[in-house]
């Protein structure tokens, strides 16, 4: 509508030059940028680029400002998200589709579902696929059963409860890096705690990161003693939101612990358990800082993720398309476990 | 034989003393009422019993086992709680087979008896549905029923009908009382609400701060309350309490004096000009006659009139007293505020209490 209504010279209001049109600064921007980027240099291009974008944004300000506050206050998060986020995502996406390395001059050639063929047909991949779903299940099933018993423990009052809740939360308020960094020393042959430690009874030093299982040890340990502590959190959640009187009726109608446990506790848990084995899971398949600083997917490449296989992808082979469709095969993957965990989750409580 | 003692008893949380050397005893098979306002250690006492609660001292003797330290799971007693505390995420019918599951009962005869107490409770229809679907007086059915149906010894209600509206409390009251007639069970039921405990207990004991103030039949509570506190809680409207001095065997009320109710030997004996409060109930007061009897005559005024349909309270005035009387409807119909009545309130019924204690003189 506003397209077609006029002013009195007779040209629409979406070619008059106002302060606020954002329409024209728009539709100025649109043909300014590509055009400069094709016929102007470089440095050139950018700066037409850059002013061309402040103008819409401007006028995008300008009418907003006042008719509508709230739009206003969000889209500053809106446009970093959109270009750190969505941007980077939506290209890298389309990437996919070409055949391209940032390493070289060649532009980006088209190349249809070639890399999506590659890396599916690639041994490598399925390899390291493998090599994730064995740390997937080790360190998510430690993670859930060690948190569930930790929330048991912190469940009960008892003196120092809460220094110690503390100390058990840390791990999972480091930063990987450090965590990494911690267990590559505490593995360390010669100097390391464990080293040392083995050496007390043996005699020799020990090497953990030697052999695949070894590694492969090291890495879940150091994971699943990150992580713990955040499914202790969401379990502890859960039993806190337990009310007493029900324990106390169960008492009196003579139950079971188990009993209890069944009827009373699990129920008010279920929900949270399967976020807390939904988030990890999803978080374990992504490993990568814990397995690049400990072993860096060695010994040879029995410990390497897939995660990691990624990073050797598109950052030391430069097979920058390629990685781009590995990745989103992962995130397909992602997105497939998730909707199945949800569809799981939503028939339990449907059940119950 | 007393199936259930409690002695001396005793439960501090912090500085709040909850229970403090409480004392009672039920006899098997009786209708026994805890009788108390709100934080008067009802549900404590009842804990106590139940073993939800350790004692800090004093002793829990049960059908001739002393339980002082025993788990919960030895005695043999049901409760219903007073937020009923049913299992949210179990059927009705989980709910009611929960106490026989770890019983060892076979299949067919925890169905008959969930069957039973279903019809009992008429609870039968809502048997598979979660206790949040069912209406408040259906849940509260459910937690008896809970408590029921293992058959025990004792059973402990802790204000079971303060959460039902008004209509379904009265159903429920008789309710009760059919159950603990058919069922032939020792209930010890702890209310607030004074007519609970004088339409159902068989005994009556008050409690108050952690004490129990006095144990009685309801007509004994009614008739000779140990202390002004038991007074004014039993009976409604509210015993009349009015200030007055005791001299020689009389006492001196703002309107008059009056000296043959059933503590005159009793004042006789205390110094002249005693502090007290005179007590008397409203259904106490009549119409004066045309001629003087041995009550005490009062010339009144009409201050307010409160019709509850078949009955209707008068407040009076007389002197600087006012005092509440009830009339039925079809006397009081004639009064409007500001007239003149003359009353005449019966010796006989009149209570004396001392105005520093609190206690009653007879
Ligand atoms: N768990 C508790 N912690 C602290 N104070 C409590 C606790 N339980 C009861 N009390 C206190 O003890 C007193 C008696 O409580 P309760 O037995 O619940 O009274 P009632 O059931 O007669 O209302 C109250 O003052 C109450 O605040
Ligand atoms: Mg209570």
């Amino acid at each position: 509508m506003t397209a077609v209504t006029s002013d009195a010279t007779g040209t629409p209001r979406w070619l008059t030059p106002s302060p606020r049109n954002w329409r024209l600064a728009l539709l100025i921007a649109v043909v300014a940028i590509p055009g400069s980027i094709w016929l102007a240099p470089g440095n050139v291009a950018f700066w037409i680029s850059f002013v061309a974008v402040s103008a819409v944004t401007l006028a995008v300000t300008i009418n907003a400002w006042g008719r509508y506050p709230g739009p206003l206050l969000v889209a500053p998060a809106i446009a970093l998200l959109f270009v750190m986020n969505i941007f980077p995502l939506m290209w890298s996406f389309g990437l996919s589709f070409f055949r391209f390395r940032v390493n070289r001059q060649a532009p980006p050639r088209f190349a249809g579902l070639d890399n999506y063929e590659k890396i599916l047909t690639d041994p490598t991949v399925w390899d390291r696929l493998q090599t994730t779903a064995l740390v997937v299940v080790f360190t998510v099933a430690i993670q859930m059963i060690v948190g569930f018993l930790l929330a048991l423990l912190f469940e009960k009052e008892f003196p120092g409860r809460r220094v110690l809740l503390m100390l058990v939360l840390t791990p999972m308020m480091l930063s990987f890096v450090a965590v990494g960094a911690f267990f590559r020393f505490y593995y360390e042959p010669t100097f390391g705690l464990l080293s040392q430690a083995v050496r007390l009874f043996t005699g020799e030093p020990f090497i953990l990161l030697k052999t695949p299982a070894g590694a492969l040890a090291g890495i879940v340990f150091a994971d699943a003693w990150m992580w713990s502590p955040f499914v202790m959190l969401l379990v502890l959640a859960g039993l806190v939101s337990v009310p007493k009187y029900l324990y106390e009726a169960a008492e009196i109608d003579r139950a079971s612990w188990w009993r209890k446990f069944r009827t009373i506790t699990f129920p008010y848990i279920r929900s949270l358990l399967l976020l807390a084995l939904l988030f990890r899971t999803i978080e374990a398949f992504k490993l990568f800082d814990i397995v690049f600083l400990i072993t860096d997917g060695g010994p040879g490449s029995s410990t390497e993720t897939i995660a990691v296989y990624v990073f050797r992808v598109s950052f030391q082979f430069f097979r920058t398309s390629q990685s781009s469709a590995l990745a989103y095969f992962i995130l397909f993957i992602v997105i497939v476990l998730t909707n199945l965990y949800l569809y799981f989750a939503r028939q339990r409580s449907q059940e119950a | 034989m007393s199936i259930l003692s409690v002695t001396g008893a005793e439960k501090r949380y912090g500085s709040i003393n909850a229970l403090a050397g409480t004392s009672f005893e039920v006899e098997a098979g009786e209708f026994y009422c805890l009788l108390g306002p709100s934080a008067a250690g009802k549900t404590t006492t009842l804990r106590a019993i139940a073993g939800l609660e350790t004692l800090d001292a004093g002793r829990v003797v049960f059908d001739g086992q002393d339980m002082t330290g025993q788990p919960v799971q030895g005695r043999d007693m049901a409760m219903v709680f007073q937020t009923f505390a049913l299992y949210p995420h179990l059927t009705a019918r989980q709910n009611l087979e929960y106490p026989l599951r770890e019983a060892g009962h076979d299949a067919g005869e925890i169905r008959q008896r969930v069957g039973e107490i279903g019809e009992l409770l008429r609870i039968a229809h809502t048997l598979d549905r979660k206790p949040s679907t069912m209406s408040g007086g259906e849940q509260q059915r459910l937690a008896i029923g809970r408590a029921l149906i293992r058959r025990p010894k004792l059973l402990l209600l802790d204000e079971p009908l303060t959460n039902l509206d008004a209509k379904l409390r009265h159903d429920t009251r008789a309710e009760f009382k059919r159950l603990h007639r058919e069922l032939g069970m020792t209930i010890v039921f702890a209310t607030p609400d004074q007519l609970e405990a004088l339409t159902m207990g068989e005994r009556i004991a008050v409690i108050n701060e952690g004490w129990i103030v006095q144990i009685g039949t309801p007509r004994e509570l009614y008739a000779a309350p140990a202390d002004r506190f038991v007074g004014t809680l039993v009976g409604a409207p509210t015993m009349n309490l009015l200030p007055a001095a005791g001299s020689d065997g009389k006492v001196a009320l703002p309107f008059g004096e009056i000296g043959n109710g059933p503590w005159s030997k009793t004042l006789a004996d205390f110094p002249a000009e005693t502090e007290l409060l005179f007590g008397f109930r409203p259904h106490d007061i009549r119409l004066a006659g045309p001629e003087a009897g041995p009550a005490l005559r009062v010339d009144a005024k009409v201050h307010l009139t409160e019709p509850l349909g078949d009955i209707t309270v008068l407040d009076l005035e007389a002197g600087d007293a006012v005092f509440k009387m009830v009339l039925p409807e079809e006397e009081a119909v004639q009064y409007r505020v500001g007239d003149r009545v003359a009353v005449e309130i019966n010796p006989d019924k009149t209570l004396l209490f001392a105005r520093d204690t609190g206690a009653a003189i007879r």
